[in-house]
């Protein structure tokens, strides 16, 4: 042991008292200029060095900055709409139904009422000609809702505020072409130009004009959508996680397993559409756009997320508490679900919440499914053809019409105030119950 | 009876079994002679799971044979003898009948199948009540085998924690199902395609223009699948121009971060480029086509650069790069961190300052880590999608202008996916193939860069 020892020790050479004097090292005079001309450049650096990592902090901060200030400052007009006063004279219309038997009958009683007709009539008498094309096409749907609230209205004159047309919309906000400035300009010397709450836009569902689209089509798509993931990615996963974690045996079908899961974590979302279309589409016949599928691709694809934050999750808990539950007679069964589940669980949800707003910002896949289709009315079902939010704002962002420029910004606000949401409640779950033992 | 009615009934099933059984247990528990081997809880979960999963599994047989059954006593009725002999003449008049039968459509196209529709409706509630009547004989012959086995020495614990298990491994077996799903369909629709278009072809010709002919006589109607020009688009926007940008930039932020930045400016600033990575990429690639676009082409157009396009590489690339930014920030965090704090240490004991320290030292040490973290980030961007559709082009231009506009495989997949599709052409066919590309070139990355990444790791460990 001691020669081993001794071999390790460097050999210092031997310096023969003989061997003439070293030279004496001059120590380093750190005053001449030279010198100092060195360590100011060093310092330079240093500060250069310094400076470039702030500025590349601070550029993708000032990127994040103006993507987020763009969206918010051509969105905000998506929420509000431009209103054109009319007064709609009806007792001197062309519209022959009365007051009584809208009060009786109510829808029915109107069926028969050519009411755009009169909505036209009126705007060309009043706006002068050419009247009728300053109005949305679907002005005439907020009389007929006016005059079903309150059918009196029809024995006199009444004024209503009333959506303009996409040219004139856009134009009053500032962006338009130079004919719909003019009629703004004319509408507003008049007194007739409003801004109001657009309430269609949170209710309504797309349409091929801008003044009458909605998101709430687009956003039930994403709710059905998810809630499929959900009811299939929580369940898999978890159970997934508890199995790898706590029970798995170490052997070359456990290491398939895990390398699997891995990899899907890693596979490029659009290749997960890929598979949706071959496999639930071509072969399972399932609906084609409907959200059963596009939950169903999302749920592979969310999967993965929750067993690795759900495996880190279950890790985290001390092997005491195991220790202590089977000492007390628990089966491993129990200890799992009795005992390491409910602790592990706020980083399991922690994950799950995360792996949701993944899945909800996601798009390419649900293009592969068909989620694309031009969806007017909200779906009912999960099998009926439904579109879902980023679709949505992929599909209005390639519309020619300006006016959609704000509604896609609108709708990507819409996403984004829901995503931060989620990601939020990520954030506070794991603050208030993660525990550190 | 529709299937969620079904569903229900059969779960209540199990409640009532579960009940059932759970009252007995507790009755032969609490007489105090025996001492039960499973608490009263086991034993009713023994006979709800007797109850409701025979019958679930045969819900699951039943829906998908019961459309065929169906079918074949449509077709054996003499309502159904003037129908064509050809099945694919008789397929449509079938599926119009179907619909029509479940309300699906109010009037047929075709007077035999609104003949045909009563036969239908008919032939299905007879099975539907049969499948129902099946369904709950089963549940209930299930709660009761279960139930009549309960006994204060039967093992219910057992048996119910053995399927526990059970369910916990068929559970972890759906990722593997799920890999082998997508291996299977893309190389299963791969070859298909191969078999039309040759794989040197595909991989090595510069010519790719995918339109099929709807007529043979018409020109330029071959369809050309020389998928070059996409392997470059895709490595010239994903990796060449968002990496410019990504790695820069994620490297000294997170040196920044890590080395220079006090505690209280770190934790708001880290979790704020977080969101970057947060943000939907349909969003960037808005972004991307919206704003940046423009600006870009305008660039190309001032500078007097030919083919400045409004769907340029360099906007697109761009985006993506900034995308990227948290993900190789994070992976560089982490790879400096594990640098054992001796090496810096030793490194500023010696004079150095801290700037030389990182560079000479920490940025060395962490060198594999910092590869790693860019080969995933490789990865991901030439698998991003919305940011390349919406800014990037469709031309299949082999040019290295980043003014002018180059498409990429995941743009020519959606383009060739998307719209009216049949789905035997080699068009539809040609997206899978590219799939199949992407995949294996994604996996490849990943599996390098893990095994990179866990070398460096174990390094100083």
């Amino acid at each position: 042991m001691s020669e081993l020892n001794a071999s390790l020790v460097p050999q210092l050479p031997i310096v023969g008292v003989d061997a003439h004097e070293p030279v004496a090292r001059k120590p380093t005079d750190w005053r001449t200029g030279s010198m100092q001309g060195r360590i100011r450049r060093r310092y330079a650096a240093e500060r250069r060095f310094r400076l470039i990592g702030a500025g590349a902090v601070v550029l993708a901060a000032a990127f994040l900055a103006f993507l987020l200030v763009t969206m918010f400052a051509n969105g905000l007009r998506g929420f509000t709409r431009t209103e054109v006063a009319l007064d709609i004279d009806f007792p001197r219309s062309t519209l022959i139904v009365d007051q009584t038997a809208v009060q009786r009958f109510g829808e029915q009683g109107l069926a028969g009422a050519d009411l755009q007709g009169v909505v036209a009539a009126a705007a060309n008498a009043r706006l002068g000609p050419g009247g009728a094309a300053l109005l949305s096409d679907g002005a005439w749907v907020e009389v007929r809702r006016a005059i079903l609230e309150d059918p009196a209205i029809l024995s006199g004159v009444h004024r209503f505020e009333l959506p303009a047309a996409a040219a004139i919309d856009v134009a009053a906000k500032g962006d338009g072409a130079a004919d719909a400035e003019v009629q703004v300009a004319r509408l507003r010397e008049r007194g007739l130009l409003s801004t109001g709450f657009n309430g269609q836009f949170l209710t309504g569902a797309d349409a091929t004009d801008p003044t009458a689209v909605g998101i709430w089509g687009a956003f039930k798509g994403s709710l059905l959508t998810m809630l499929v993931t959900l009811a299939l990615a929580f369940p898999i996963g978890v159970l997934s996680a508890v199995y790898l974690e706590e029970y798995a045996p170490r052997n070359r079908w456990t290491d398939i397993i895990e390398v699997s899961i891995n990899n899907l974590a890693a596979v490029p979302s659009i290749i997960f559409g890929l598979l949706g279309l071959a496999i639930f589409l071509n072969v399972m016949n399932l609906p084609r756009s409907a959200p059963i599928v596009g939950g169903l691709t999302l749920a592979l694809m969310t999967m993965p997320v929750i067993v690795i934050a759900g495996r880190n999750a279950i890790k985290a808990v001390p092997p005491s508490i195991r220790d202590a539950a089977l000492g007390v007679g628990a089966s491993p069964v129990q200890v799992v679900f009795h005992h390491v589940l409910p602790l592990a669980l706020p980083g399991i949800l922690t994950g799950t919440i995360i792996g949701m707003a993944r899945a909800l910002g996601e798009t390419a896949p649900l293009l592969m499914i068909g989620m694309r289709a031009f969806i007017s009315s909200p779906p009912e079902g999960l099998t009926q053809p439904a579109t879902v939010l980023p679709v949505q704002i992929f599909l209005w962002s390639d519309e020619v019409s300006r006016g959609f420029v704000e509604k896609t910004s609108a709708a990507i606000i819409v996403l984004l105030v829901f995503l931060l949401a989620m990601n939020g409640i990520a954030i506070y779950l794991r603050n208030r119950f993660e525990k550190r033992w | 009876m529709s299937i969620t009615a079904l569903l229900l009934l059969i779960l209540g099933l199990g409640a009532v079994a579960w009940f059932a059984g759970r009252t007995r247990a507790a009755a032969f528990a609490g007489s105090g002679r025996e001492r039960a081997h499973s608490l009263p809880n086991y034993h009713g979960w023994y006979a709800a799971l007797w109850a409701v999963a025979p019958a679930l599994l045969f819900l699951a047989v039943w829906q998908a044979t019961s459309p065929a059954l169906v079918t074949n006593a449509v077709l054996a009725d003499p309502r159904a003898a003037a129908l064509p002999a050809d099945p694919t003449l008789r397929g449509p008049i079938l599926a119009e009948a179907r619909d029509l039968a479940a309300g699906r459509v109010q009037a047929a196209f075709n007077p035999q199948a609104e003949a045909l529709a009563p036969a239908y409706a008919d032939a299905s509630s007879r099975y539907g009540l049969l499948g129902l009547v099946a369904a709950a004989l089963l549940a209930f012959a299930g709660g009761a085998f279960a139930f009549l086995r309960l006994r204060p020495d039967f093992r219910a614990r057992t048996r119910v924690e053995r399927i526990v298990m059970g369910m916990l491994l068929l559970a972890s077996l759906i990722a593997v199902l799920t890999t082998f799903g997508i291996v299977a369909s893309l190389v299963v629709e791969a070859f298909r395609f191969f078999a039309q278009v040759s794989p040197a072809e595909f991989l090595f010709g510069t010519h790719w223009s995918p339109q099929t002919a709807l007529r043979a006589d018409q020109a330029g109607s071959s369809g050309a699948f020389g998928a070059v020009p996409l392997f470059w688009g895709t490595i010239f926007i994903g990796v060449i121009i968002a990496m410019t940008v990504a790695i820069p930039l994620g490297l000294m932020s997170a040196i920044y971060l890590t080395q220079y930045a006090r505690a209280s400016t770190r934790r708001w600033m880290k979790p704020l480029l977080e969101i970057l990575a947060g943000i939907p990429t349909v969003v960037y690639g808005y972004f991307a086509a919206l704003t940046l676009a423009p600006l870009v082409r305008d660039l190309g157009l001032t500078l007097g650069i030919g083919g400045a396009s409004s769907e340029s590489a360099l906007a697109a690339g761009l985006v993506m790069g900034v995308m990227i930014i948290p993900f190789v920030s994070s992976m560089a965090d982490d790879s400096l961190a594990a640098v054992p704090q001796a090496m810096r240490d030793g490194s500023l004991a010696m004079g150095a300052t801290t700037s030389e320290t990182i560079r000479r030292v920490l940025v060395p040490a962490a060198l594999p880590g910092v590869v790693g973290g860019a080969l995933l980030a490789v990865s991901r961007a030439i698998g991003e999608t919305m940011i390349v559709v919406m800014a990037a082009g469709l031309a299949a231009n082999l040019s290295a202008n980043p003014f002018a506009s180059v498409t990429t495989v995941t743009t020519q997949i959606v383009q060739l996916l998307t719209g009216d599709q049949e789905f035997d052409s080699p068009k539809t066919l040609a997206a899978f193939a590219l799939g199949l590309v992407l995949f294996l070139v994604t996996l490849l990355l990943n599996v390098i860069a893990l095994r990179v990444v866990k070398r460096f790791r174990e390094a100083y460990e």
